[in-house]
C-alpha cells in the first residue's frame, strides 16, 4: 500500500470519524419479511380507500367469480413479489436476477386478461372488446398506490441503491399493483380489454415513471463536509 | 464460520466477518480494524480496475466506498460472508463514479463549446446542441440577473441581439457586455463541476 499521500490521509481522517460515531445497528430484517410488513400496510390502506369510496354493489358477485379471483389474484400476486424483488435490489450480493420475480405473476395476470378478451369478443362480439375513455383509473391506481409507494421508498432508502431504476420501477409496479388489486373492489369496470388497457396500463405508465425516476429517488447520500 | 474467515484467522488477523459483527455491535475499535482493511481492499481494487486514474480520484472513490459500508451496515446479514457484500458496493460506486466522469466530460465539452460561443455573436445552433441544459441552468445560478437575462435570452431562447435588446428594455452594447462576461463566469463554473 503506498503510504504518506494527503488523500491517504484524508481517508485515515475519514475511517477515525465514522469508527468514533458508530453507533450499534441492528442487522436488517430479511427482504421477504420486510415485504410482507409493507404488504399489510399497503393492503390496510387500500381496504380504507375502498371503504372510503364505497364498494362496488356487485362485490358478493364478484368475489365468487372464479376469473375475478384469478385476476385479482395475479395483480396482488404481481405487487407483493414487485415489492419483494425491489427491497432485495437494495441489499448488496442479492442476485440481481430478482429483478425478475414479478415476471411470472404479471405474465398470469396479463395472460388471463388476454383470455378474458377472446372470451369476451366470443361471446359479445365487438361490443365486448371496445375500449372507452377511463381515464379515472389512472387517477385512482395513482392515489391508492401513493401511500404505499411512500413507505415502500423509505423502506427502499435504508438499503443501498445498487440498481436505482429497477429498483423504483419495481417499487412502482408494487404500489401501483396494490392500487390497482383495491380499485376493482370499488370501480365496476370487468370488460378484460379495458382492464387490460386502462389499469394494467396506468400500472405499467406509473412503474416506467418510478424506473424513469430511479437515480432521483434513490441516490447515493452524499459525503458529509 | 465460513471459509474466507477460515482463512483470515490461519493468517492471525480476525476475519471480517468478526469485526463487522462487532461493528454491528457498536465496537468502535473493531470497526476502526475493519474500516482500515477494506479501505486498504479496495485501495487496491479499485487501482487495479480503473488504472487510469489519479491517486486522488481513487482515494476519492475508497471513502465514497467507506461511507456507503458506513451507511448500509445494517444490511449486512451476519449469517453471510462479508467480501461478496462490499464488493457488490465497491462495483455500484465505481459504476456510479464512471457515470459521473462521463458526465464530466460532457460538461468539459460543453463548457468548451460555450467559450467558443461567446465570440460568434448571433447564435450558434450547433453549441446549443451540444450544451445539457442541466448543467447551463445550474452554472447560471452565479450570474447576476442582467448576466442571467442575456443567456436566457441570447443562447436558450436563441434570440438575435436587436431582438434581446428590445425585449428585455437594454441596449445592444449592454447585452454584449453581460453575455460575453456570463459565458466567461459560467466556463469557470462548468471546468470546476
Amino acid at each position: 500500500m503506498a503510504k504518506g499521500t494527503d488523500t491517504e490521509g484524508d481517508t485515515a481522517a475519514l475511517i477515525a470519524r465514522l469508527a468514533r460515531d458508530a453507533a450499534p445497528v441492528r442487522a436488517m430484517a430479511h427482504p421477504l419479511r420486510r415485504a410482507m410488513t409493507w404488504a399489510v400496510i399497503a393492503l390496510a390502506f387500500g381496504a380504507a380507500m375502498v371503504w372510503a369510496i364505497g364498494p362496488r354493489p356487485d362485490l358478493a358477485e364478484r368475489v365468487s367469480d372464479a376469473r375475478f379471483l384469478l385476476e385479482q389474484g395475479a395483480a396482488l400476486a404481481t405487487g407483493v413479489a414487485a415489492a419483494i424483488a425491489a427491497l432485495a435490489l437494495t441489499i448488496p450480493g442479492a442476485p440481481m436476477l430478482l429483478r425478475l420475480l414479478p415476471v411470472i405473476p404479471a405474465a398470469v395476470w396479463v395472460g388471463t386478461l388476454s383470455l378474458g378478451c377472446l372470451r369476451d369478443w366470443a361471446q359479445m362480439g365487438a361490443a365486448g372488446v371496445r375500449i372507452t375513455p377511463d381515464p379515472a383509473c389512472f387517477v385512482y391506481i395513482a392515489l391508492i398506490g401513493s401511500l404505499p409507494a411512500l413507505v415502500l421508498l423509505m423502506m427502499l432508502r435504508r438499503g443501498v441503491p445498487l440498481a436505482p431504476r429497477w429498483t423504483t420501477l419495481l417499487a412502482g409496479l408494487a404500489a401501483a399493483g396494490i392500487g390497482n388489486f383495491a380499485l376493482r373492489f370499488f370501480h365496476t369496470q370487468d370488460a378484460a380489454l379495458m382492464v387490460l388497457v386502462w389499469q394494467v396500463g396506468s400500472v405499467a405508465v406509473l412503474a416506467l415513471l418510478a424506473g424513469l425516476a430511479g437515480r432521483i429517488l434513490l441516490p447515493w447520500r452524499a459525503r458529509p463536509v | 464460520m465460513t471459509a474466507p474467515a477460515d482463512q483470515a484467522k490461519a493468517k492471525g488477523a480476525p476475519p471480517l466477518e468478526d469485526l463487522m459483527q462487532r461493528a454491528q455491535a457498536g465496537d468502535a475499535g473493531a470497526y476502526h480494524r475493519l474500516l482500515s482493511e477494506v479501505a486498504a481492499r479496495m485501495r487496491r481494487l479499485v487501482q487495479r480496475r480503473a488504472p487510469w486514474l489519479k491517486p486522488e480520484d481513487v482515494e476519492d472513490i475508497v471513502q465514497d466506498i467507506l461511507l456507503s459500508l458506513h451507511q448500509a451496515r445494517s444490511t449486512w446479514d451476519p449469517a453471510r460472508p462479508f467480501l461478496p457484500w462490499i464488493v457488490a458496493i465497491a462495483r455500484a460506486r465505481l459504476a456510479d463514479n464512471a457515470r459521473r466522469y462521463m458526465r464530466r466530460m460532457r460538461i468539459d465539452l460543453a463548457a468548451a463549446e460555450l467559450a467558443e460561443t461567446f465570440c460568434d455573436i448571433p447564435t450558434n445552433s450547433q453549441a446549443e446542441t451540444v450544451v445539457n441544459l442541466m448543467s447551463v441552468r445550474k452554472a447560471m445560478h452565479g450570474l447576476t440577473p442582467a448576466e442571467k437575462q442575456a443567456v436566457e435570452l441570447l443562447r436558450l431562447r436563441e434570440m438575435t441581439l436587436a431582438e434581446a435588446a428590445e425585449a428585455s428594455g437594454s441596449t445592444v452594447a449592454a447585452l454584449k457586455v453581460a453575455i460575453h462576461r456570463a459565458m466567461l463566469r459560467m466556463k469557470g463554473t462548468l471546468w470546476k463541476d
